[in-house]
């Protein structure tokens, strides 16, 4: 048999000794990891550095959500429907409010309307943030999350002075908004954004052009084009890949119809195109964002429904979908006319990024850029589990 | 093996605790929703490392392991599995009211509803969930706590350890944690510190 | 690098019904009668066609509703448990990005039995439905081989979704709550703002 180690001479050091026929391995990586917002584990099988399979593993943030709307009233569930998504959770509330009006056919007054749509677009922001910032977490690049992370935070300042709270808001109910805008909010609102348009330069400077960035992302993670649609690719991850396909724009809600921005999309289908996506998508936030502000009418805010404890939606089912930050975010209801839901069925973005589009994508990665895929996909644990 | 009782403190006691008060590093485990008000506290605006604490990622070197807001059963697994490697003296701190008595989950099937009945917990925080300035104030209740010598609840894993034991049990079965908690407990004396 | 550039009616693998002109709801359902020759659709609001769909004929449909009318997107595939009537009601939102249009599909099976088969050979998105359905509600989807634990992988229960499981009795056997003997009475009288019996105390 051949000697597996000789020595110059010709001896052989370790004799009887065999080469391990099985080349590949098992490397589990675990529930708190950096590539993801939350505890979603990846068991990988390797050969080398290279990615043969990979099997995603959810359940870490199973609270039985679905289980828990059937058993409270529709207006109590509006204090827990927001958890659904933790980094982006004014989608969830103005979702589960607006198929709620769907199925009783209850009008929202306009100034309500915008008010929603300012809400989601200032969410849209805190979340794309929070992106970038994690993207430079999972590439070695610290000090964006330190930058975006702080001025994220002085959303969430606007977000504590209009609803009360900074992460969860309970403020979209079903019927309109709860509250209406504080005496000087436009101005405030205006300030963060020449803020935050400030700060995108020296994003551009410090991030988005870093040689580091451009070197580690460019071509890592490419999404095939033509198998973007049947993988079920939607939001940011599909822009990237050419297809100029939004909710806002296919199936306007709210005031969406009136107003006027673009859908930012690019070629490459890299990670890198899809962080430029999300950064154009930031401009176009502030544009709709200011927009609302000249526009928005006087008016109630909040078309008043009955006693929730005895508050009864007639019988019927809606679908209603929208644009969430991470794709197409989209609850089915159903009601069968009594005080509680029969049936919310909550479709998440991430339920097609983060398990097949990523167990796609990860077969013949490397192993130092799955962190980076998993996060460019943005793909929200607590969505796939709820 | 037990010449020095636990309980005493001594000045050289005291100058170790107040120097351990002021490195504490988390565990980076962000396991529940929870888990969005870390970053803000740990990044440039509200700045938890000015007081030492640091997040880390090894078990193996770290003293607070955090649990932010709901733990599923499943998760539960994995961080009784983690406190267990985590070297003493180590602190858990509950954070969010989740934690404490189910808080909105209460009626769920899969999370936990009451943390220290699984763990021995030094600190609540509540709130659902507490913002960042609350995190910093209960991170330096702890490190009065330490420098006051009273935050041993890591004792009472080992003294209590059957307790703990059957209830984990009951939530999510038999494992195995590769830590032999009683012979741990006795060859280091912490058994017998109060008796 | 090469950037080549990307036209929307070039991608390969599109099927060619999924380009060109934008069709009415009217025009939908008209295709549906005459291609397809299901009838049971209608329109019940702007971009929402829905209808109901016999189960052994759900597969061929979907492949229809792809090959020929050009519908790519498989939004969700909900499930829900009617009890009382002792099935299991399937709904298929497919969202047709050249019209603008969701049509969802409905199914009802039997609840005993409750098998159907599956669609993971034309939509690789119905996997993550399936196994979910599976693991919640029970139910078997023929053809589908990727039906394992996922979400709730130390579940011994019965499937949670199912009407007959109580989520808050089974809480409430299985965990343990703190109870709290705390007088609260007496703290109140003492120094709150409160009206017991018709008085008003105040602190101090």
């Amino acid at each position: 048999m051949d000697s597996l180690i000789t020595a110059n001479d010709g001896r052989d050091i370790m004799p009887g000794a065999r080469a391990l026929e099985n080349r590949e391995y098992n490397l589990f990586i675990g529930p708190n990891h950096p590539g993801i917002e939350g505890n979603f584990a990846l068991k990988l099988t390797l050969e080398g550095d290279t990615i043969v399979k990979a099997k995603t593993e959810a359940g870490f943030l199973h609270r039985g959500f679905e289980k828990l709307m059937e058993e409270r009233l529709f207006m109590q569930n509006i204090a827990i429907v927001a958890r659904i998504c933790v980094p982006d959770p004014d989608p969830n509330e103005e979702n589960y409010a607006r198929a709620v009006e769907a199925i009783a056919g209850i009008e929202v007054p306009r100034r309500a309307q915008f008010i929603r749509v300012l809400v989601l677009e200032l969410s849209r922001m805190a979340s794309h943030l929070f992106t970038f910032g994690g993207h430079g977490g999972t590439i070695g690049l610290y000090t964006m999350p330190n930058w975006t992370v702080s001025d994220r935070d002085r959303i969430l300042d606007l977000f504590e002075e209009l609803t009360g709270a900074r992460v969860y808001h309970l403020y979209n109910i079903p019927g309109g908004v709860r509250r209406d805008l504080p005496q000087g909010f436009e101005n405030r609102v205006k300030e963060v954004l020449f803020f935050i348009e400030d700060r995108l330069k020296e994003y551009d400077e410090l991030f988005f052009n870093n040689r580091v960035l451009l070197e580690r992302s460019v071509g890592v993670g490419v999404l095939p084009q033509d198998r973007a649609l049947e993988w079920g690719a939607t939001g940011a991850n599909l822009r990237a890949a050419g297809f100029a396909y939004d909710v806002r724009k296919d199936d306007p809600y709210e005031v969406y119809g009136e107003l006027e921005f673009e859908i930012p999309t690019a070629t490459d289908s890299d990670c890198y195109s899809r962080l430029i996506v999300r950064r154009r998508e930031l401009e176009q936030s502030i544009r709709i964002i200011r927009q609302i502000l000249d526009k928005m009418p006087p008016g109630p805010v909040w078309n008043k429904q009955p006693n929730p404890l005895k508050w009864r939606v007639p019988a019927g089912d809606a679908y209603v979908r929208t644009e969430s930050s991470k794709g197409e975010y989209a609850y089915y209801m159903v009601s069968d006319g009594g005080v509680r839901p029969y049936r919310v069925h909550v479709r998440g973005a991430s339920v097609t990024h983060g398990v097949h589009i990523l167990e796609n994508m990860l077969r013949g990665a490397r192993i130092e850029d799955a962190s980076q895929i998993m996060f460019s996909l943005d793909a929200c644990p607590p969505e796939v589990d709820r | 093996m037990a010449e020095k009782l636990l309980t005493q403190r001594n000045a050289w006691d005291r100058v170790l605790s107040s120097l351990k008060k002021r490195s504490l590093w988390m565990l980076h485990y962000c396991t529940g929703c929870g888990a969005i008000e870390l970053p803000p506290t740990m990044t440039a605006r509200y700045d938890m490392e000015r007081f030492g604490i640091m997040p880390m990622v090894t078990p193996r070197q770290a003293d607070i392991l955090l649990i932010t807001g709901y733990l599923s059963v499943k998760t539960l697994k994995r961080v009784i599995l983690i406190y267990e490697q985590m070297q003493s003296p180590k602190y858990v701190v509950g954070f969010g009211s989740c934690t404490i008595n189910g808080g909105m989950y209460w009626n769920s099937y899969s999370t936990i509803k009451s943390l220290d009945q699984y763990l021995p917990v030094e600190l609540f925080l509540a709130g659902c969930m507490p913002r960042p300035e609350a995190i910093i104030a209960g991170f330096n209740a702890l490190m009065d706590k330490i420098d006051q010598g009273k935050a041993n609840s890591w004792e009472d894993y080992y003294k209590n350890y059957e307790f703990y034991r059957k209830n984990q049990q009951h939530a999510f079965g038999d494992i195995e944690t590769h830590h032999d908690i009683p012979s741990d407990g006795a060859y280091f004396g912490i058994l017998e510190a109060d008796k | 690098m090469n950037k080549p550039t990307l036209d929307r009616a070039n991608v390969l693998a599109r099927p060619p019904a999924a380009v060109g002109k934008p069709r009415s709801a009217a025009d939908l359902l008209s295709a549906m009668a005459d291609e397809l020759g299901i009838k049971t659709f209608f329109q019940k609001a702007p971009r929402r066609i829905e209808g109901t769909v016999a189960p052994e004929l759900l597969h061929s449909f979907a492949a229809n509703l792809r090959n020929r009318l050009g519908v790519e997107h498989l939004s969700a595939i909900s499930c829900v448990d009617w009890i009382d009537q002792g099935q299991f009601e399937l709904v298929y939102h497919f969202w047709s990005y050249r019209d603008s249009t969701l049509m969802s599909a409905k199914v009802r099976i039997d609840r005993a039995t409750a098998q159907m088969d599956t669609i993971t050979d034309l939509w690789q998105p119905a996997s993550f439905f399936e196994r979910d359905i599976h693991e919640m509600f029970g139910v078997y989807f023929r053809g589908n081989g990727d039906l394992e634990k996922y979400i709730l992988s130390d579940w011994n229960g019965p499937p949670p979704m199912r009407k007959d499981f109580v989520s808050r009795d089974f809480a409430h056997e299985h965990f343990q709550f703190k109870t709290y003997d705390v007088p609260w009475d007496e703290r109140i009288q003492g120094g709150y703002y409160g009206s017991r019996n018709g008085e008003e105390k105040k602190n101090g």
